[in-house]
């Protein structure tokens, strides 16, 4: 208990929607009659959030997905209930927030730092940083107001993925733009969960409530319909509001996925970790991935088998799949951890499932198959051309009139194609 | 309330800020930038100055001179009481816009919100540092030194922001549920700043008993006078009058912080 970022008891919070709002006095007199009525955006949210833990909100449009995502930053009161908060909050819920169109690049840093809770000591720590990663250093000292548009998002972009705080609060407005920042944004929130902060966001991706929250908060109407593992709460949404196509529901995009096997040997664990050995759940094609599977094989179960197979998220489209028997690896008996290592994802942008299984050395004996409930996503690696399609394949281009194909060494381009 | 005052505290770099803000923003793109602080007052010394001594001509103010028979110019006195006034009144007017007009903060992130209304009286005060320094040079030029009199400015200063800060709360959350005060509380400084004795001297009053007595209820009336006396006169402040002037600071205060208080969880709604 002691341990708990946030706890919301039995929040409620109403607005009052004016027909026609009185904001003068004439108007105050005139029109006696109050029109308007009371909307119920929370009706008795029950919440506990564990410091460290990062959590989605999901949910329908209206569902009151922003209003508790506001409660919880105390931008509103509520009417009901009690919010304890324990930790310093900064809330993202817009690009830009405190951004005065009069102060320059620079003032606009300061000022928003500390509207987001940052000391001024941090703030001119990270500056640097900061306008590196704006890349305008020379429009620093001119008001914002001059900015163009692209300046303006990629410094509020830059401010916003700079704060440091114990608990963070993002509504998924800051995943616009494009694919660039929305990796950066990821990025960040990878980072500070690695680094034990606490997260709220909110989003309509839910990929992305899957790969980055480790729970997940499901909203129906204002109350909490479901709250538990991100994986199994995204499962449940998606079957109940994505029920109606039935090709969903032959290919299973968006299914839960399922467990089965026979036993007696259990895979107790799956993770999807980095080059740096961390559950991030985001990648850039390139980047080292390593899908480490820890199981319990009793004795004398000898020959077991660990299978790997990856499918594209949104239609299960099979991209490949191994088993550690084709490399000669069985897995000994005891309790123990194989690891799938691959140095060079060459998957191309995309949400994607695995499937890990272990089965004997014919294949015919199931024991513990964990069917598309573990899933990662990809996001383009800057340092790539843009491709299109799902896997980067490393190719070469040759061009040249008849005259020079027998020697087109001199015109060779070196380039990437694609296959997919 | 203790709780609110710690928490005001907790968030002085970014009052700071709204602070720098609010004066950056008032003389952005003006040719003499934070000079204006400067000009403006001295421009209507000057319109005053010109008007009282070709067009009224008015002698200069009987009580005001100094112990050692030194006499005040009249621009001088006039200026001195403008000077503490228009702490008040940019405050006080400043106020009804702090809270909408940082309407597009409120959504968006948590802070107390206090500190909008505080920064309005704290760029205010700052303004005031300027004039302040004018007066000075213009002091020691037109009448010589002040003496050790003035070592009460600080607290007059103290009392006037008190009670601009008192009033500044109540009246920039009453705006946002009733835009009307803006205008009201522009026309209602102009009322105020005739029945404070900033352009003549309340003695001038002694004499018209419920006049006196009315001027003597302004809680405005014993911060000029003490200012003046120890700035520009080298007389000591009229404590009766300041004590007063403390109380209903104080008052204010209370009100604004429990108005305010009330309000401001509302705030976020409406604007």
């Amino acid at each position: 208990m002691s341990d708990l970022a946030i706890s919301c008891e039995g929040v409620w919070k109403s607005y009052r929607i004016y027909h026609q709002r009185a904001h003068t006095l004439k108007e105050k007199v005139l029109s006696r009659a109050h029109r308007y009525e009371d909307f119920w955006a929370l009706k008795g949210i029950d919440l506990e959030v564990e410091t460290g833990t990062t959590i989605g909100i999901i949910g329908l449009n209206g569902s009151g997905k922003s209003t508790l995502l506001k409660t919880l930053a105390m931008v509103l009161t509520p009417n009901k209930g009690r919010l304890t908060v324990k930790g310093r909050i900064s809330p993202l819920l817009e690009l830009g927030t405190g951004f005065h169109p009069e102060l320059t690049g620079k003032e606009n840093v300061f000022l928003a730092g500390s509207l987001l809770g940052q000391a001024k000591r941090e703030v001119e720590k990270r500056y640097d940083g900061i306008v590196d990663f704006a890349g305008i250093e020379s429009f620093m000292d001119i008001p914002v107001k001059n900015y163009s548009s692209g300046m303006y998002a990629r410094l509020a972009f830059a401010v916003a993925i700079s704060v440091d705080p114990e608990i963070l609060i993002v509504d998924e407005v800051l995943a616009v733009g494009d694919e660039g920042f929305q990796m950066k944004c990821w990025e960040r929130i990878s980072e500070l969960r690695a680094e034990g902060r606490t997260i709220v966001l909110v989003s309509h991706s839910l990929p992305t409530v899957r790969t980055l929250c480790s729970k997940a908060v499901w909203l129906e109407k204002g109350t909490v319909r479901e709250v538990g593992k991100a994986a199994d709460v995204v499962a449940d949404y998606l079957a109940e509001v994505h029920h109606e196509t039935a090709e969903n529901e032959q290919a299973g995009a968006g299914s839960h996925g399922r467990r089965y096997g026979a036993g007696p040997a259990q895979i107790t664990e799956i993770g999807v970790l980095n080059g740096d050995g961390a559950h991030t759940g985001t990648f850039r094609t390139g980047d080292p991935l390593t899908i480490r599977a820890t199981y319990d094989i009793p004795p004398g179960l000898n020959n077991t088998i660990c299978g790997i197979a990856v499918m594209r998220g949104e239609n299960l489209a099979y991209v490949f799949g191994q088993n550690s028997g084709q490399a000669g690896v069985t897995l000994p008996t005891g309790v123990g951890t194989v690891d799938f290592q691959v140095p060079y994802l060459p998957l191309l942008r995309g949400h994607y499932v695995i499937t890990v299984v272990l089965h004997d050395e014919a294949a015919t004996k199931i024991y513990d198959c964990h069917e598309r409930r573990h899933w990662f996503s990809v996001f383009d690696n800057p340092s790539l051309p843009i491709e299109g399609g799902m896997v980067h394949v490393t190719t070469e281009w040759r061009a040249g009139t008849s005259a020079t194909t027998e020697s087109p060494t001199a015109d060779a381009l070196h380039s990437s194609g694609t296959a997919g | 309330m203790i709780a609110g005052v710690e928490e005001v505290f907790r968030a002085r770099e970014l009052t700071a800020n709204l602070v720098r803000r609010d004066l950056k923003v008032r003389h952005r793109g003006t040719f003499l930038g934070m000079l204006w602080s400067l000009t403006t007052p001295l421009l209507y010394v000057g319109l005053y100055w010109f008007i009282f001594t070709f067009i009224f001509r008015a002698r200069d103010i009987q009580d005001a001179t100094r112990a050692d028979g030194t006499v005040v110019p009249f621009a001088l006195y006039f200026f001195g009481g403008l000077v503490i006034w228009n702490v008040f009144a940019t405050a006080v007017g400043g106020s009804t816009g702090s809270v909408i007009g940082s309407g597009y903060l409120l959504g968006k992130v948590y802070f107390p919100r206090a500190i909008l209304p505080l920064s309005t009286v704290l760029s205010c005060v700052v303004t005031f540092g300027f004039e302040l320094a004018v007066l000075m040079v213009a002091t020691v030029i037109f009448a010589g030194f002040p003496d050790w009199h003035i070592v009460w400015l600080p607290l007059i200063l103290l009392i006037v922001t008190v009670l601009s800060f008192g009033l500044a709360l109540i009246l920039s959350a009453l705006t946002v549920f009733l835009r009307d005060v803006a205008h009201f509380i522009g026309v209602f400084l102009q009322l105020w700043f005739w029945g404070t004795p900033i352009i003549y001297s309340l003695s001038l009053m002694h004499d018209r008993a419920s006049l006196y007595r009315l001027l003597q209820a302004n809680p405005m009336t014993g911060i000029v006078v003490s200012f003046r006396n120890v700035v520009l006169l080298n007389r000591p402040p009229d404590l009766k009058l300041l004590g007063y002037d403390a109380l209903v600071a104080l008052v204010c205060l209370a009100v604004g912080t429990k108005v305010f208080g009330h309000w401001q969880r509302q705030f976020a709604e409406i604007v």
